[in-house]
């Protein structure tokens, strides 16, 4: 090996000995912090489902999960990390890769990217830069290879950073998707990506194999939206259980995750019977949308929300950590290689609400979800949370709040940063916020 | 006397009862909600066959048949193309046989497929026209108004025949243009090509059998490429944009398609699996789907993921709309 290949463009050079200290003292914050989320989430919820047990389990990064996935790449399995979710997951399964979203959501390792990047920028990205730095994240430490799309400007430097210590797939974003030239292009990207997911794993992805990867994402869909839709009518699950089930599809082995949901589906739907509700069913009801929020750190907000008084319940979401990760099915006309190729780099560009797209009308696509969100959900006040250096998110606002003002929608903003030492500020604002909507539903 | 009464009524009751039959088929045994429809289609359209070659075997004047193609239109849109035509069905079953072999079909560029679709009304015009030429070439003694319609409905150039093209079935009940042990083969336009190739004259060199043969290869293959290929430019379906393209006309179609503008996320399934390639119900922000393009075949209201997006109504009556198709079926 050269020399030039280890020179690091962008991460400091840091003593082994301080690398192991950090990573030892921010995993055992980690864990305490996982830990206590899910003490409190279980203490908040009445009649807490029982299925829930099993997405508890999955949420710890370094348990059970970190082991199977660990064994899979010893006995020959690839692990392929993406950051944005645009990236084809159904393309890494065919492979009989591992697909694992390595976007961290650890405040102490946001502290650590500042070494690198300013602190101006979002702290998504100093956090993952940071996780990488001390090797915190066992998912993106065991993956192979990333998938870096360039989104936002943080994502698309991230992607940059991180290929200091592994091989970065980029795969360009065109930013106005409503055009039949963006679409051809996101197509190459697609191909080029499977030809390296090809590359990398030895596996040759045939038709018969991506169709039995697009059924099982789909059936995760399925379970997905069943789940979505349970959130509907009055709470039987809080936002907060509800979100970590979305976010455990990041890394948890989607088969396995199509079969807990579906099985937390059939308890929820008994309890909707039962009408064994989770809080009272006059809670006012949230939505939050923005940047995304990722376990295990990031989970003020809901926190705060759901614990707050008066208690106030996430029924949906329009986060990419949340709704849009799954909401969208692959939708295959025929199934020849062709054709589900078109279905898969439709489904990812066109069916996004991303802010980074933009059209003749905008982001016209993100506005119309919300509306239709809000009448769907019932939702009763919108919390639109950005977090500091966030650009698209906040910039959007202006649009968003004009549009939920004409059909009388309370929206808030709430910008924060991946620090603990607002909790008690936010506190204060996001109780404002829900006794004003609970003062509106007594009216 | 009675005895043909009975037996009309029973052949009637029989297509009743095989449509019925095949509909529940259908609906049971197809769980798949993003097939059904496609399903349901194929026995529409065979029964349709069937009851055309009925039709065809009644001494009814081909007229009124015309007259039903071209009304129906003005209320029901193009809904005859999509579901009825029997060309239409031998297209879809070559589309079958070759999704059968996972062979890819082609699109063509939005610009020309626009192209054809307007270029379908110079056919039919071209075809209205062919009387007038033939009277300008070959003056009648006298000028009369029944001497002209028998020219237009029964002339040489029989522009009516022409229009009824595509509802010709495989197997028909006259002499047709390929005997095989009594029984008599048709394709649609094939009988036109042999008649007007006869008539320029050139019977000599079989002009017309080679041009049929040109023909049935050339829509065959068209449609393995393309799918629906002939209905892009077909002139029979030509009727219906220009009575909604008229002022005051915009009740008239009584069956349409809706979008719902704030549950669309614009993820384009509706625009790829439409086989004609209409693109307004992607690009119409919402409402009523205005385009003689669209053939109402509902491929892209089945297909679409998003709950009562994309509707098809019956006057205000919603008979069909877009569903999670992920989910099993519930029985219906």
């Amino acid at each position: 090996m050269s020399n030039q290949s280890q020179d690091k463009k962008y991460m400091p050079e840091i003593p082994q000995k301080e690398i192991d200290e950090l990573r030892k003292s921010i995993k055992a914050t980690s864990q305490k912090v996982m830990a206590d989320n899910i003490a409190r989430m279980k203490k908040t919820s009445n009649n807490r489902p029982e299925a829930m047990q099993y997405f508890d389990e999955v949420a710890d990064f370094f348990g059970k999960r970190e082991k199977e996935i660990r064994a899979a790449k010893e006995a020959g399995k690839k692990v392929v990390g993406y950051m944005c979710l645009f990236a084809p997951t159904e393309l890494i399964l065919a492979a009989d890769a591992i697909p694992v979203r390595v976007n961290s959501g650890w405040y102490d390792t946001a502290k650590l990217g500042d070494r690198v990047v300013p602190v101006e920028v979002c702290p998504v990205i100093r956090s993952t830069i940071g996780a990488k730095m001390i090797g915190l994240s066992p998912y993106l430490e065991l993956s192979d290879s990333l998938i870096s799309v360039l989104t936002c400007d943080g994502q698309t430097k991230l992607g940059e950073i991180l290929s200091d210590y592994k091989p970065v797939w980029s795969m360009p974003l065109p930013r106005v998707k409503d055009s039949a030239q963006s679409l051809r292009f996101w197509r190459e990207e697609i191909m080029t990506v499977k030809k390296q997911i090809e590359a990398l794993t030895g596996n040759k992805i045939t038709a018969k194999k991506l169709r039995s990867a697009i059924e099982r994402t789909q059936k995760a869909t399925k379970a997905f939206r069943r789940l979505q839709d349970l959130r509907k009518g009055n709470p039987v699950i809080m936002g907060r259980d509800a979100m970590l089930v979305n976010q455990t599809y990041m890394w948890d082995d989607i088969t396995r995750w199509t079969e807990k949901t579906e099985a937390l589906c059939d308890e929820l739907e008994k309890k909707v019977t039962g009408k064994e509700w989770v809080c009272s069913p006059d809670a006012p009801r949230v939505m939050v949308t923005g940047t995304p929020m990722i376990w295990p750190d990031n989970w003020k907000l809901p926190t705060l929300i759901e614990e707050g008084t008066p208690q106030g319940v996430i029924v949906a979401d329009e986060l990419c950590s949340g709704e849009r990760l799954l909401y969208d099915p692959v939708g295959v006309d025929e199934w020849s290689m062709d054709d589900m190729f078109n279905a898969i780099s439709e489904r990812y560009l066109m069916a996004s609400t991303c802010p980074c797209f933009t059209s003749k009308d905008g982001n016209e696509d993100r506005i119309n979800w919300l509306l239709n969100k809000v009448k769907e959900w019932n939702i009763q006040g919108v919390i639109y949370y950005v977090i500091r250096g966030c650009m698209l998110y906040a910039m959007e606002y202006t649009r968003v709040k004009k549009v939920l003002d004409r059909i009388n929608m309370p929206v808030y903003y709430l910008d924060t940063d991946y620090t603990r030492e607002d909790v008690g500020q936010m506190k204060t604002r996001v109780e404002a916020f829900l006794e004003m909507l609970a003062a509106r539903i007594d009216l | 006397m009675l005895i043909e009464i009975l037996a009309e009524i029973l052949k009637i009751t029989v297509l009743a009862g095989l449509t019925i039959a095949g509909i529940l088929a259908v609906l049971i045994w197809k769980k798949g909600l993003a097939t059904k429809v496609t399903y349901l289609r194929f026995v529409v359209q065979a029964v349709s066959f069937a009851a055309i070659f009925y039709i065809f075997s009644n001494p009814i004047p081909l007229l009124y048949v015309v007259g039903v193609i071209f009304i129906m239109p003005i209320f029901l849109g193009r809904f005859f193309c999509g579901w009825l035509c029997p060309f239409a069905l031998y297209m879809d079953l070559i589309t079958v046989i070759r999704k059968a072999f996972r062979i890819r079909h082609r699109t063509l560029p939005d610009k020309l497929n626009k192209f054809l679709h307007n270029f379908r009304y110079a056919i039919f015009l071209f075809f209205l026209a062919l009387p007038l030429v033939l009277y300008l070439i070959d003056p009648p003694p006298t000028l009369d108004f029944t001497i002209a319609l028998a020219l237009l409905l029964a002339g040489p150039f029989k522009p009516l025949s022409v229009l009824l093209g595509p509802i010709i079935t495989l197997i028909v009940p006259w002499v047709g243009p390929l005997e095989i042990g009594g029984i008599y083969f048709s394709y649609p336009y094939v009988q036109e090509i042999i008649d007007y190739s006869a008539e320029i004259g050139l019977t000599a060199v079989n002009l017309g059998q080679i041009l049929s043969i040109v023909f049935v290869v050339l829509t065959v293959i068209g449609s393995v490429l393309l799918r629906r290929v002939w209905c892009r430019f077909c002139p029979t379906g030509s009727s219906i944009a220009v009575v909604n393209r008229l002022r005051g006309f915009k009740w008239a179609p009584v069956l349409h398609l809706d979008k719902d503008e704030e549950k669309c996320t614009k993820c384009g399934i509706c625009k790829r699996v439409c086989p004609v390639q209409v693109t307004e119900v992607y690009e119409q922000k919402g409402g009523k789907i205005a385009t003689s393009m669209c053939m109402l075949c509902f491929r892209c209201v089945e297909m679409c993921p998003y709950e009562d997006t994309l509707k098809v109504n019956i006057g205000r009556k919603t008979i069909f709309k877009s569903r999670n198709w992920l989910k099993p079926s519930e029985s219906e």
